[in-house]
């Protein structure tokens, strides 16, 4: 039971890896399988699709000002409408022993709220990606081969999922992972086996907030992560490619001089008969960002050198009375660590937790604006009321920004996602409550989700937002 | 008030000057338009990979048979200069698109004579040089893995049918569709921006140590960008042939080595050397079957006959194969 319970999550368009499935759960390869067409324990391929779609309506809210003076990233006080559907189409295939090679095509259409700005690390919408539009997109979100050397101890068998083939491995064992992926099919992955797509609907409960992994605008790298698993430990360690630009499109493939690297330490453990998870992530980037502190200083020491006067790339305020980081990106690095448990508290019901800091001095180049974040919540399967796929959470995700953060901020300065033209600094609040409804044999969940974003932006001049959301889910 | 007539008057005619100035800069921008009209793009890769588990590279083996089935495959290649467009009047030659580098991952499903796939273009690399041709303004595309990482171009999904002969006989006549998606851009020089289809008839056997394969089919393409140099006129006619010899290379391997050629013409100036192109390639392909999962590696070299219309002045492809029963019992 503990196998198939909960969690908090991961997975996206712009990250994240999708879960395994319950066994029960009808997918092409299990028809294939009940007909002796394909050995489900031990395959040599796979395939498992996808798609989903979310429409959130924000209402109206109070704010003091918006894109004041000319600056551009202020949530919209109007009410809005947001939307992204998305469909993915996993494929898997053993190469030889010990190697499996994935593919992943993906489409998205959507429309976010504000241009998708306004917000830190309480982004409605975990599918939303930098960069889209309402024309569907397609790319390929992942391609990479994983190579596996065993090492012996208790056997662990893996079942078939998108972007896992049924197999067992060694419980000890070196993992290699070479392509095109999202850092997060890898690092701060939760155990609770529930789709994210069928969980939390705002980003922050995707993993960190103010991790700010190298990825690019839709939140995939190209880069090598290598994991080795010890019983209960493992240790893993990724490189990856940042954006060319923050947080836009363009990928830097030159790896060793702008990178992101991220180390994790997991333990699996029990307490009272229990599961549960913890896990300590550091990471390092070194990409081409500027710091908070230049651009005041060289906003302060030339005013001609603002917001509007860019000779590099920028994005697009129209404050002359503005530092902007355009001026002074280079060559930096930004550091973070953070924490993460969770735990299974009863049959189908856990707790979980994150937090993590980051240095506060650099801009976002890839995820979210929050240089600090805390998230608590709790999530249950419906055993309890005889729903048992159906699934129920509620969490608060908290972001902050350093006080050199701030400082840009309040003189005007933009970054990837906020800046309303001055603030009055403090913690970005965010609620986050679902239900999501199983459709029997249908492989459908309907979801219905509510959020409340206090000081949006880490700005308490604005807000509080309320925002509804609908989801329709299917797996297949 | 004589003082205020002749401000008026001098405004009037400032606003007049200026309007017909403006005037002029817009018939002059708009001349300068039609002078200079720009080619858009169009899709300019010409081979068309044949379906996972097709044995050939553009060909097909037609050796679809048995219980339920699939196959992957991963092909990959480079063409040399696939877009050298000249100018109207002969005089001037544009390498508008000069290196193309792209990898197609490709899954099928097999049922006794039938075949359903889905294949992905994924464009690594396409560069050239811009330039003008008579009036015509080309803009080369600048694709790499860099400035679009994850890039899938204009998607397709087919089905085949075997219809007549047995695997491994001597003549197999069979027939394909395939729809392309466009959901690539016209400015990459990956994509038409228009629905394409094609209908092929396909014929293929073996002899011993002999085996071959043919095709005929119409390229359904609605762009036609002609006057254009180099750019579509609309749908074409597919056409070619591939045979190859068997070497016994271990003992679990064969290779199978051989030229392929194949070309395209539009129907709007048959075979004119302008709307037509021609590529050979000498292919050389491993194959393990009938042990468990069959395995394919394919290599080719490959050459423009009639280096027109996509056809590069020379390519190197690379591809690999999984293909067989689902039940494991092989091909």
């Amino acid at each position: 039971m503990i196998g198939s319970a909960l969690v908090s999550w991961v997975a996206n368009a712009q990250s994240g890896s999708p879960a395994p499935r319950p066994e029960e759960q009808p997918s092409l390869m299990k028809v294939l399988a009940e007909h002796g067409e394909h050995d489900i324990e031990n395959e040599s391929w796979n395939a498992y699709g996808q798609f989903t779609y979310i429409s959130s309506w924000k209402l109206s809210f109070p704010a003091l000002y918006t894109n004041l003076n000319g600056s551009i990233n202020s949530l919209l006080p109007e009410a809005e409408r947001s939307f992204t559907g998305t469909a993915t189409l996993y494929l898997g295939v053993r190469l030889w022993r010990g190697a499996e090679a994935y593919f992943a095509p993906e489409l998205i259409s959507e429309r976010p709220l504000s241009q998708l700005r306004g917000l830190g690390g309480a982004i409605q919408n975990f599918e939303l990606q930098k960069g889209g539009g309402e024309t569907p997109q397609v790319y390929h979100s992942r391609v990479y081969i994983r190579q596996t050397l065993g090492l012996g101890g208790q056997p662990v068998a893996k079942e078939s999922s998108p972007l896992q083939l049924g197999t067992t491995y060694d419980g000890r064992r070196l993992v290699f992972v070479a392509g095109n992926f999202s850092i997060l099919d890898f690092f701060d992955k939760n155990a609770f086996d529930i789709d994210p797509r069928q969980g939390f609907l705002s980003l922050g409960f995707l993993t960190y907030a103010a991790y700010d992994f190298a990825s690019d605008a839709r939140g995939y790298s190209y880069g090598g992560v290598a994991e080795f698993y010890w019983d209960d430990w493992a240790v893993r360690f990724g490189r990856i490619t940042p954006p060319k630009d923050p947080n836009q499109l363009p990928v830097d493939f030159r790896l060793f001089k702008y990178y992101g690297d991220q180390m994790e330490i997991e333990h699996d453990h029990q307490i009272h008969g229990q599961d549960g998870t913890l896990r300590l992530l550091a990471y390092r980037n070194h990409e081409n960002i500027g710091r908070f502190s230049d651009a005041v200083a060289t906003f302060a020491a030339d005013p001609q050198k603002n917001a509007t006067t860019c000779t590099s790339f920028n994005y697009g305020s129209l404050n002359a009375s503005a530092p902007d980081l355009c001026w002074v990106r280079k060559p930096n690095v930004k550091v973070g660590i953070g924490v993460f448990g969770e735990q299974y508290v009863a049959q189908d019901i856990g707790v979980f937790s994150r937090a993590m800091y980051s240095d506060g001095k650099t801009e976002v180049d890839a995820y979210t604006s929050a240089d600090r974040s805390a998230s608590f919540g709790t999530l249950a399967k419906g055993s309890l009321w005889s729903r048992a796929r159906d699934v129920a959470g509620v969490g608060v995700n908290f972001g902050w920004i350093s006080h050199a953060h701030a400082q840009y901020l309040r003189l005007g300065g933009v970054d990837g996602f906020v800046g309303d033209g001055t603030i009055h600094p403090a913690r970005e609040n965010s609620l986050d409550v679902f239900y999501s409804v199983y459709l029997p044999k249908s492989s459908l969940w309907l979801t219905a989700d509510y959020q409340r974003v206090v000081n949006p932006a880490f700005n308490a001049d604005r807000g509080p937002v309320n925002i509804f959301g609908v989801r329709i889910h299917g797996e297949f | 008030m004589a003082s205020f007539e002749t401000r008026r008057s001098r405004g009037s005619a400032v606003l007049g000057l200026a309007l017909r100035l403006t005037a002029l800069c817009v018939l002059a921008s708009l001349a300068s338009a039609q002078q200079q009209p720009s080619v858009r793009g169009f899709a300019v890769e010409r081979f068309y990979p044949s379906a996972p588990g097709g044995g050939w590279f553009v060909m097909d083996d037609l050796n679809i048979s048995g219980g339920l089935g699939g196959a992957v495959e991963l092909t990959s290649g480079y063409a040399r200069k696939p877009l050298e467009v000249t100018s109207p009047d002969g005089k001037t030659r544009l390498t508008l698109v000069s290196d193309e580098a792209f990898a197609d991952a490709g899954i099928a499903a097999t049922y006794e004579r039938y075949r359903v796939y889905l294949n992905f273009p994924i464009p690594f690399l396409v560069s050239g040089h811009s330039g003008m041709l008579g009036p015509f303004q080309l803009n080369a595309p600048a694709v790499s893995v860099g400035t679009n990482p994850d890039a899938v171009s204009d998607p397709r999904i087919g089905f085949d049918m075997r219809l007549w002969g047995k695997p491994g006989g001597l003549l197999r006549l069979g027939a394909g569709a395939q729809l392309i998606f466009p959901i690539g851009d016209r400015a990459d020089y990956v994509s038409d921006g228009r629905y394409r289809g094609m209908l092929r008839f396909l014929a293929a056997g073996d002899s011993r140590a002999f085996s071959y394969a043919v095709q005929l089919g119409v390229h359904i393409r609605p762009l036609n960008d002609s006057p254009a140099p180099g750019s579509p006129n609309g749908s074409e006619f597919l056409f070619g042939g591939s045979a190859g010899r068997r070497f016994t290379v271990a003992r679990d391997w064969t290779a199978i080595v051989g030229p392929e050629v194949f070309g395209e013409t539009a129907f709007v100036s048959f075979f004119t050397p302008q709307q037509t192109g021609v590529e050979g390639l000498l292919t050389t392909r491993f194959e393990r079957i009938g042990h468990g999962r069959n395995l394919r590696i394919k290599m080719a070299l490959g050459h423009g006959l009639v280096q027109n219309f996509g056809a590069p002045q020379w390519r190197v492809l690379g591809g690999v194969e999984l293909f067989g029963e689902f039940s494991g019992h092989g091909k």
